[in-house]
Formats: structure tokens, C-alpha cells, sequence
């Protein structure tokens, strides 16, 4: 326990030192919501929807933290901590190389509730912004949601050769992620051509049940998205402990 | 007295090629045991199948009587490793790193003692990349220190510091030993090896050409001075003295 105290201030502190997080994490889901929210505001989401834009919105935007986290923090620090040999060096210490994995993994945790706060008191307080659905929905999708791209991101720094490789690993899944799964651009004004590419995401599937859990619509419409995300996490859980690379 | 490290019989092989081969040693309680070669006889090979962070194909190994796989956690309270490469994160302070250091451990030293005794003091903010060669050098000293250890393990001591540094070094580990600290080094350097070393064995290509003291080493080459003798083991019969 005073291993993983230690760690965790440790390890905050680094991130701190590189301010890629706090812009990517915490800075860029701010900007969004407030383009968002300027451009469309209170304009219901579509003809007769019982929801405004910027609500249908909220829960894509919030998940721009777990996306910047989990498939571009997580694959990058644990590629760079196995090539400085940091994983090799706790292997000949009495705390297992795991302990230092799961605090990354609680380090972009936190990054990802922080910038779910910062959202929320952005959106309610310039927009007026009220989650329609359960808080306990939405926090569940949230978490399900953040499992299964934080899955990835470990698989990926887990059986990437080289840093190089896990750096245009984690390009290749942040970027389209980004901009096509709707945490950015938003979803439902995209062609629907591009929609159909879209859906084709694991963060665009997670987005539809954040979405549907927090403007309280059927979580059975979603039932797709959960399996989708479930079946994710299993996947690269399994293959990550299975073919982890400690050196 | 007890011993704390042993090998026995142990074999390593990359693909085909014999890393090493049947090396057997042990090593006593407040002993200094120095492992000597060219570079890729295979010392950094045995200080890693010993450590449990390589595999070794066949023998055994057995730290202060444990296990260094199935036992880690017990026997890495106990030992202090200094490797040969640096690791630690990017933008890491010399005081972070000793604070984490020191955490992982149920008993420690006070990393700051340390630190005062290795002249590294006034670096406690700087980040660990900014040091210079012979300072890092030090520092991973201070790291291995840390735990207190019974048994402790340098790859290349002294490798980058200053002849200041290097004797300052000695004097520490002297005085540890003094305190019933086992060392196994590596090193380069055979007036290191002499001034510490009460054994020492010399690798070529996996092999154990020589075990048994730096006097017992002299006599046994035609030499008289211990670096000769160093390169007529290593470098076979057909080493002559400039």
C-alpha cells in the first residue's frame, strides 16, 4: 500500500511534468462542448426530440478523456517503461512489475473523472446542462465504456515490439477514434456513409450507450454496444495476459 | 560461514550459441565475489539467471537460500540490484526516485544518508537525466543501497566515474563488507577487483576459465601482475606482456 501511494504520487507528478494530458484530456473535451454548445445550444437535437444538441452531446464529449487516455497515454507509457527497462527493474524488487501498470491505469482513470467533472460544470453551468437519464446508468456505460478502450490501449503497449511501433499503433486507433466515433465531431451530422464507417469503431459503440444512459433513453435499444464493449475488454484482457511483453 | 548466493551447473543458450555454460560458484556471507570477462563472456547473463530476470535452461540458483523466481518477493527485500543500464522514468527527480525506491521495500535506509555519503546531496531536485555519467553512476549505487540489503549485486560498479569517485566507492563497499554485506560485482577494471575482490572468476564465452583468488590467479599464470594474468586467462596461452 505505501508502495502504491508512492507510486501513484510519483507517477501523477510525471504526467503533470508532460502537459500532453492536461491538453489532450482536460483542455480538448472543454473546447468541444463549448463549440458545441455555442454552435447548436439549446436546438433540440432533431425535429421533436425531447433533448437539445448539447445533451445528446455531453456523453460523446465526455468520453474524449478515456479515448486520449486509454489508446494514446496507456500503449505509449507502458512501451516507454518496458524499453527504459522500468517493468525489467521492478521484476528484482518485492513489488510486482503489475503494480506500476495499475497505477497508469489509475492515473488515466483519474484524468478521465476529472475531465468528466470538468465537462459536466462546463456544460451546466454556461448551457444549463441536466443528465436526463440515471447518473447510475451513466456512470455504469462510463466505466464499461473506459474498461474496454483501457483494454486496448494495454494490449497494445503490451505486445508492441518496439515504442515506435506502439506510438503509430496508438495514432492509428486514437485519431479515427477521435474524429469519427462522434467524441468530436458529432455523430448524428455525419453522411451516413460515414456514419456506416463509423460504427465500425469500439469508441462510436461506447459513445451509444453513454449516450442512451444519460438522456434516460431504452438501454436495450444499446443491448449491441454492451455486448460490443464486453466483448472487448474480454478479448484484450485475455490476449494481454497471455502475450504481455516484460522485456 | 553461510553462504548467501549459489549456482549450480548453470547453462544459458541464445538459439544455438552457449551464453553460458555449467558455471558453478557460491558465495559467503560478507563476501566480495567479483564475475570478470571480456565483453560477452556472459557476465551480465549470469548476474540475470541468478536475479530470476532471465531464464536459464538447466542448474540451480539459490539466493540467501530462496528461490529468486518462486520466492521474489521474500528474497528481494533482502537484495539490492544496480543494472547495467539506467531505468527509470523520463523526467524523474533524484529525490523521486529514492523516495519510490525506498517505498517498495518494508525496511529501507534513509535514502537521504545515502545520498549526503555519495556526494549527491545538493541533486535531490535535479531530474535523474541531467546528472552526469560518474553522478548516475553513483545514484544507482544509493538505489541498490536502499533496501538495506543482505546480498547485493552490481553490474560494471564503477563504470564512468572518476578515480576520486572509484575510491570513494571502494571505501563504502569495504565497509559494508565489514557489516556482513555479500557483493557480487562485475567489473572491468582489475585494480578494483584486486583492492575488493577476495574471489573472483573469469568467464570466456560462457565458460569458467578461473575461480579462486586474484594470488591464486597470479601463480597460476606466468605473470606477476594480476592484469597480465587477467589476459593470459581470457586471452589464452599466447598472451604475452607488453
Amino acid at each position: 500500500m505505501k508502495a502504491f501511494k508512492a507510486l501513484v504520487s510519483a507517477e501523477l507528478k510525471l504526467s503533470f511534468r508532460g502537459v500532453d494530458m492536461f491538453i489532450f484530456a482536460i483542455c480538448m473535451p472543454i473546447v468541444v462542448l463549448v463549440f458545441i454548445g455555442m454552435l447548436y445550444g439549446d436546438r433540440a437535437a432533431f425535429e421533436g426530440a425531447s433533448y437539445t444538441f448539447l445533451e445528446q452531446s455531453f456523453g460523446a464529449v465526455s468520453t474524449i478523456a478515456i479515448c486520449a487516455g486509454g489508446v494514446m497515454g496507456l500503449p505509449l507509457v507502458i512501451a516507454d517503461y518496458r524499453h527504459r527497462k522500468i517493468l525489467k527493474r521492478f521484476k528484482v524488487t518485492p513489488v510486482s512489475p503489475t503494480m506500476i501498470l495499475l497505477v497508469q491505469v489509475l492515473v488515466y482513470a483519474l484524468y478521465s473523472f476529472v475531465s468528466l467533472l470538468s465537462v459536466y460544470a462546463v456544460g451546466a453551468l454556461c448551457f444549463g446542462f441536466v443528465l436526463k437519464g440515471s447518473w447510475l446508468h451513466f456512470i455504469g456505460a462510463y466505466l464499461m465504456v473506459m474498461l474496454s478502450m483501457f483494454s486496448i490501449g494495454i494490449l497494445v503497449g503490451g505486445i508492441a515490439p518496439n515504442s515506435k511501433i506502439a506510438g503509430v499503433a496508438a495514432s492509428v486507433l486514437y485519431f479515427p477514434m477521435l474524429i469519427l466515433s462522434g467524441a468530436t465531431l458529432p455523430y448524428e451530422i455525419m453522411p451516413a456513409a460515414l456514419q456506416k464507417l463509423a460504427n465500425v469503431l469500439p469508441l462510436t459503440q461506447g459513445i451509444k450507450l453513454i449516450k442512451a444512459a444519460s438522456l434516460g433513453l431504452s438501454m436495450e435499444a444499446v443491448f449491441s454496444s454492451i455486448l460490443i464493449m464486453c466483448l472487448i475488454a474480454v478479448f484484450c484482457s485475455t490476449v494481454s495476459i497471455l502475450f504481455f511483453k516484460w522485456e | 560461514m553461510e553462504t548467501t548466493i549459489e549456482v549450480n551447473h548453470l547453462c544459458k543458450a541464445y538459439g544455438r550459441v552457449n551464453a553460458v555454460n555449467d558455471i558453478c560458484f557460491s558465495v559467503r556471507r560478507g563476501e566480495i565475489f567479483g564475475l570478470l570477462g571480456a565483453n560477452g563472456a556472459g557476465k551480465s547473463t549470469v548476474i540475470e539467471c541468478i536475479l530470476g530476470t532471465k531464464k536459464y535452461h538447466s542448474g540451480s540458483v539459490a539466493i540467501l537460500g530462496m528461490n529468486p523466481v518462486t520466492e521474489r518477493k521474500k528474497v528481494f527485500e533482502q537484495v539490492g540490484v544496480q543494472f547495467q543500464e539506467a531505468n527509470y522514468q523520463d523526467q524523474i527527480r533524484v529525490g523521486e526516485l529514492c523516495e519510490v525506491t525506498a517505498s517498495l521495500y518494508k525496511t529501507h535506509s534513509d535514502y537521504r544518508l545515502l545520498l549526503s555519503q555519495f556526494d549527491l546531496t545538493d541533486k535531490i531536485k535535479s531530474p535523474v537525466r541531467e546528472l552526469s555519467g560518474g553522478q548516475k553512476q553513483r545514484l544507482f549505487i544509493v538505489l541498490a543501497l536502499i533496501p538495506a540489503p543482505e546480498v547485493i549485486f552490481f553490474d560494471e560498479l564503477t563504470t564512468g566515474l572518476d578515480p576520486k569517485a572509484r575510491r570513494d566507492v571502494w571505501k563504502s563497499l569495504s565497509e559494508l563488507k565489514g557489516k556482513g554485506m555479500t557483493i557480487l560485482l562485475s567489473s572491468h577494471f582489475m585494480d578494483e577487483v584486486e583492492a575488493l575482490c577476495d574471489r573472483i572468476m573469469i568467464l570466456k564465452k560462457g565458460e569458467c576459465i578461473f575461480c579462486g583468488t586474484v594470488e591464486q590467479a597470479i601463480v597460476e599464470s606466468p605473470f606477476d601482475k594480476f592484469e597480465d594474468s587477467y589476459l593470459w586467462f581470457s586471452e589464452g596461452a599466447s598472451y604475452e606482456s607488453i
